[in-house]
């Protein structure tokens, strides 16, 4: 999954958006994960300002009504724990805890990577490799607005389309629905919960906002 | 995806959902444009039918439309790698597998991404350009099952028109052959029918930055401000 690759927005935008997944793999670490998924899953559960998880396995996210213990039951036949956070602070705290759980499944973080090098640093964890996003090349004339843009792309799957987006902001700029649960609309496709409902109730913020100026 | 006209009521609750803007109202009903659904399933898994009109058909299991919803429905595994999603561990797993050395990079290149969609058709444009290319293709890659063999950079004929939300090709050159294949990348990327998102991974220097960035401006190419981070936490790591 370069699932978490590729959000769009400016580096002040991406300022409150961080995903996790943390991931056993097929060739080294895959037979047995559950019991260290389920320690990983607990420790990301354990941080309060955690913004949504969900995985494809259990086919939805917190947002779309997914219970901890549910999640949970799934990790036997799954490979992956996913989730989001909006600040740096709950990164370093999250990644605090793994490091001193030491579960050997290997943890990705996406996000701005100087703050996440950063924070590496502050804890003694040494980064090892990037998955850089180089742009949006081809047919370039397809992409939506670069407002809907920042929505559709942090659902890195695509089920997060262009055109419930641009009704979202809509309804949000018309008042009839407000920012957060235009977020929630907006987050019901997402099943790997890295879609961030609080990033996305501050873009739909700023839609409203600049419909009434 | 199939709606059953029995059981709609067309009051359109799903229309809006379709990433690919395929649900709309026809006659008295709605209906599904079966050439442009990829069978990614958000209509029928954010449950917003009130009848329970939409239906996944059985022969949408049956190759060759078998294939939409192994790349556009994430919860959907691709029978080839066991895996759900489009790509690989990739550099998920790089501490424990070693995919990707110093020296070395993986790219990859995501057709259809983010939001339009492709057609099996779309890779090949640039594939034909990679195999004749020094490149080490990523053969786990669940494309790699549906490319005609010996691979000539051509997608199996019955497999060509199916869309589909996304699907990634992988790669991975020496770090020497950078400035050649972005060179050679560019003018055919510019080609392609539909959108692609390329992605870059590098392992991090001894030091702890990441060179390539500087590279990269250079060649014109700039890396996003974001990315995702391995960090380095799995065991036993490999650390070359």
């Amino acid at each position: 999954m370069s699932h978490a690759l590729h959000r769009h927005g400016t580096t002040e935008q991406l300022q409150i958006d961080y995903t996790f997944y943390a991931r056993a793999s097929r060739f080294v670490n895959r037979d047995g994960c559950g019991p260290k998924l389920r320690k990983i899953l607990a420790i990301a559960l354990s941080e309060p300002n955690l913004v949504n998880y969900g995985s494809s396995q259990a086919g939805k996210s917190y947002e779309a009504g997914l219970k901890p213990e549910e999640y949970a039951a799934t990790l036997d036949k799954a490979y992956g724990v996913a989730g989001c956070f909006s600040d740096k602070e709950t990164v370093r705290s999250f990644l605090k805890n793994l490091k001193e759980a030491d579960t050997g499944i290997s943890i990705v973080i996406s996000g701005l990577i100087d703050e996440i090098v950063k924070i590496g640093k502050e804890l003694d964890i040494k980064p090892h490799t990037a998955f850089l996003s180089l742009g949006v090349h081809g047919k370039r004339s397809l992409l939506p607005e670069d407002e809907v843009q920042q929505v559709t792309t942090m659902c890195g799957h695509g089920m997060v389309g262009a055109k419930l987006t641009k009704v979202v902001m809509d309804r949000v700029k018309r008042g009839k629905i407000t920012p957060e649960k235009g977020a929630h609309i907006l987050a019901q496709p997402c099943p790997c919960g890295i879609f961030n409902t609080n990033r996305c109730r501050t873009i739909l913020e700023e839609c409203k906002k600049e419909a009434a100026r | 995806m199939k709606i059953d006209p029995e059981k709609c009521i067309a009051c359109l609750e799903c229309v809006d959902f379709c990433p690919m803007n395929c649900i709309a109202e026809k006659d008295s009903g709605v209906e599904i444009d079966q050439d442009e659904c990829v069978e990614c399933g958000v209509c029928l898994h954010v449950g917003v039918c009130p009848t329970d009109a939409l239906y996944r058909p059985e022969e949408v299991n049956h190759y060759p439309r078998a294939i939409r919803a192994e790349f556009s429905d994430p919860g959907v595994w691709h029978p080839s790698t066991n895996q759900g999603g489009r790509g690989t561990e990739e550099m998920k797993t790089n501490d424990v597998t070693g995919r990707f050395r110093r020296g070395e990079f993986g790219m990859a290149l995501e057709f259809g991404r983010p939001g339009t969609g492709a057609r099996m058709s779309d890779l090949e444009k640039v594939l034909q350009v990679l195999v004749k290319m020094d490149v080490e293709l990523e053969t786990n890659n669940a494309v790699f099952a549906f490319l005609e063999e010996p691979i000539t950079g051509k997608v199996k004929p019955e497999f060509r028109n199916e869309k589909v939300l996304s699907a990634i090709l992988e790669f991975k050159i020496r770090e020497d052959q950078l400035e050649e294949i972005v060179r050679q990348l560019q003018p055919v990327l510019a080609e392609v029918d539909t959108v692609v998102s390329w992605g870059l991974a590098s392992r991090f220097a001894e030091d702890g930055t990441l060179p390539v960035r500087t590279q990269l401006a250079a060649l014109g190419l700039p890396a996003r401000p974001n990315a995702k981070i391995n960090m380095g936490m799995g065991r036993p790591i490999v650390e070359q």
